[in-house]
């Protein structure tokens, strides 16, 4: 295995990218639901649950990527191209959540009429926001949380939701994140090297990591709070 | 005030157990051969280890005599008399006995007066936190010297007997460490001052993830559903033992966060100053199996933070792993067979699956001044 990402800048940043992705990895192994989930305590019902409430701002992913990819000029058309290409692929992943949550007895209503929690509200705005500066490189760190979610999603949390509820059917939207991982993987380490040029970029870049990774997790605290 | 590791030492009981006659010496389960067994150790690149039972299960020695031995070996291979000891901090993942604590055992097999005692309690990272305790309490004046020891004798929970009395069939992460863990002990002599080529401690540095993360190692705690929280809430030690609460169990799904926060840590030190990847010399880590090995090395690569592999020392596959003794066990032979210079600088790592506590120690070579 050779490293991934090979300028100095870029090294750097991966490497705080890394450490922000493990912090958020021990954050997730504090939230009630992932405990649960983590300990054999996950019920179809928390499932159905967790879907509702990440549903909520899936539906909303394709919007901050399009976003970010307009707010990119001239200079950076190559980035443009990659990031209309992510949310070509992926603009309507939350079809295939729609689909696992009404096979695991839940009513396609709720699921139109659930709103965002509060944990999705402020990391959708957040988003969008970050989207909405020019030349936003640093929302790189939030891609580096969401895709490494969709990865730690279709390893590891599908296969314990599949043992804790004895349904198989159920966790396509999470197995799904997993299929083209080394892909997009590949493109973001690219992109590192592409877009992370000084101190600022790299801190700008974890910055919006770590803002993500702890909306991320508020997010799913407030699974547990309505 | 530097503290040195002046002196190691060893102890491995009886002659080296191939692979091939591991089951001779543990025994099968039901008379039936295991069917992981062959799996398992090919992932974990072990190929012989010492145990301290006979294949009639008998204890050919005990917890506490080993480490002694150790420790006696560590003192004659020193330049102080025993009965200069000021601190004796001992570590094991069981002792002999459930109480006392395993040093006041070990103080009275070496025979040494009037020492300050500590024993620390955890599975692999134990030792390392008897190693910090001495060396704090060397480095803040309160002891001339230390004697630190970590033992283990694993075997005892190994004997086909014990899965036997849990009932028929035995899962995997009941079994799995079997064919990991093993007997043996170390010993570090800590003084003041240098001796010939010895090693400073420049920090020891512990980070510990309990809070975030389920348990991954454990004895003494019953199966999901049981009813029971712990091994002591069963009517009789009997029933818990029928219920396989007793068993050691290794959830092994969960060990790859073990090389995801080892990774993270290292990261940490790197970016606190602490360790410079380029100029670590000689890598000592504690992976209880060669699988691991090729993950952390993966995962540093990645993060551009690679030490190279001609750096990396171990002596794991000869003489197995003995969880809380092997990174002593692994400095003794370091110490003694391997070629090291003056300012050659070590980074040694030991991370702990129990539930996820991780040391790093960087040592320095330095020379006594003639």
């Amino acid at each position: 295995m050779n490293s991934k990402v090979t300028t100095p800048a870029g090294q750097e940043c991966l490497q705080g990218l890394m450490r922000t992705w493990f912090e958020f990895e021990r954050q997730l192994g504090r939230v009630p639901v992932i405990q649960r989930l983590e300990r054999g305590r996950f019920t179809l019902e928390d499932h159905r649950r967790l879907l509702l409430h990440l549903r909520q701002q899936v539906v909303e992913g394709a919007r901050w990527i399009t976003r970010g990819a307009s707010s990119f000029d001239r200079r950076y058309t190559d980035v443009r191209s990659m990031v209309i290409d992510h949310a070509r692929e992926e603009h309507r992943d939350y079809e295939m959540l729609e689909a696992d949550y009404v096979a695991a007895g839940g009513e396609r209503q709720a699921l139109i009429e659930g709103e965002r929690n509060a944990g999705s509200e402020a990391l959708h705005a957040f988003m969008m926001y970050r989207a909405s500066q020019p030349n936003p490189v640093d929302l790189i760190g939030a891609m580096w949380i969401i895709e490494g979610l969709g990865q730690k999603m279709a390893g590891d949390w599908a296969r314990r939701v599949e043992a804790a509820t004895g349904d198989d059917g159920c966790t396509r939207f999470m197995r799904y994140h997993g299929e083209n991982d080394d892909a997009h993987l590949d493109k973001l380490y690219a992109l590192l090297d592409r877009v992370c040029r000084d101190a600022a970029d790299c801190r700008a870049i974890l910055r919006t990591a770590r803002v993500v990774a702890r909306l991320y997790v508020l997010q799913l605290e407030e699974v547990d709070h309505d | 005030m530097s503290v040195y590791i002046t002196s190691t030492g060893h102890h491995l009981p009886g002659e080296p157990v191939d692979n091939a006659r591991i089951e001779e010496v543990l025994g099968r389960v039901h008379g039936k051969p295991s069917r992981l067994k062959r799996r398992i150790l090919k992932s974990n690149g072990i190929r012989q280890r010492h145990y301290a039972i006979d294949a009639e299960h008998r204890t050919t020695i005990g917890n506490d005599a080993m480490a002694a031995r150790a420790g006696e070996d560590c003192l004659a291979q020193g330049y102080l008399a025993k009965l200069r000891i000021e601190m004796l901090s001992v570590a094991t993942s069981q002792g002999d006995l459930v109480l006392p604590g395993f040093g006041s055992m070990v103080q009275a097999e070496l025979g040494l007066s009037d020492v300050e005692l500590n024993t620390s309690h955890g599975i692999c990272s134990s030792s390392m936190m008897a190693l910090k305790a001495a060396y704090t309490g060397v480095k803040a004046g309160e002891h001339g010297n230390a004697l630190v020891i970590a033992s283990e004798l694993a075997s005892r929970l190994f004997k086909a007997s014990r899965y036997e009395a849990a009932g028929a069939e035995v899962d995997f992460d009941a079994e799995f460490l079997r064919w990991m863990l093993s007997d043996g002990a170390g010993a570090l002599l800590l003084e003041k001052r240098p001796r010939e080529l010895c090693f400073r401690i420049d920090w020891i540095r512990g980070i510990s993830h309990a809070d975030a993360f389920p348990v991954c190692m454990s004895v003494g705690r019953p199966a999901a559903g049981e009813g029971h929280a712990s091994w002591q809430d069963y009517p009789t030690y009997a029933e818990a033992e029928a219920a396989g609460a007793l068993l050691i169990r290794q959830d092994v799904r969960l060990l790859d966060h073990l090389v995801k926060l080892g990774v993270d840590g290292l990261l940490r030190l790197i970016d606190e100053g602490r360790v410079a990847v380029d100029k670590v010399d000689h890598l000592l880590c504690h992976y209880s199996s060669h699988y691991f090995r090729g993950k952390i090395f993966d995962m540093l690569t990645q993060a551009g933070a690679a030490i190279p592999e001609q750096k990396w020392y171990t002596n794991l596959y000869s003489r197995g792993n003995t969880g809380c003794a092997s990174l002593f066990i692994m400095l003794d032979e370091f110490r003694r067979t391997q070629r090291y210079a003056e300012g050659d600088t070590l980074l040694c790592f030991v991370p702990e699956s129990g539930r996820f506590n991780n040391v790093y120690m960087h040592l320095t070579v330095v020379k006594e001044s003639s």
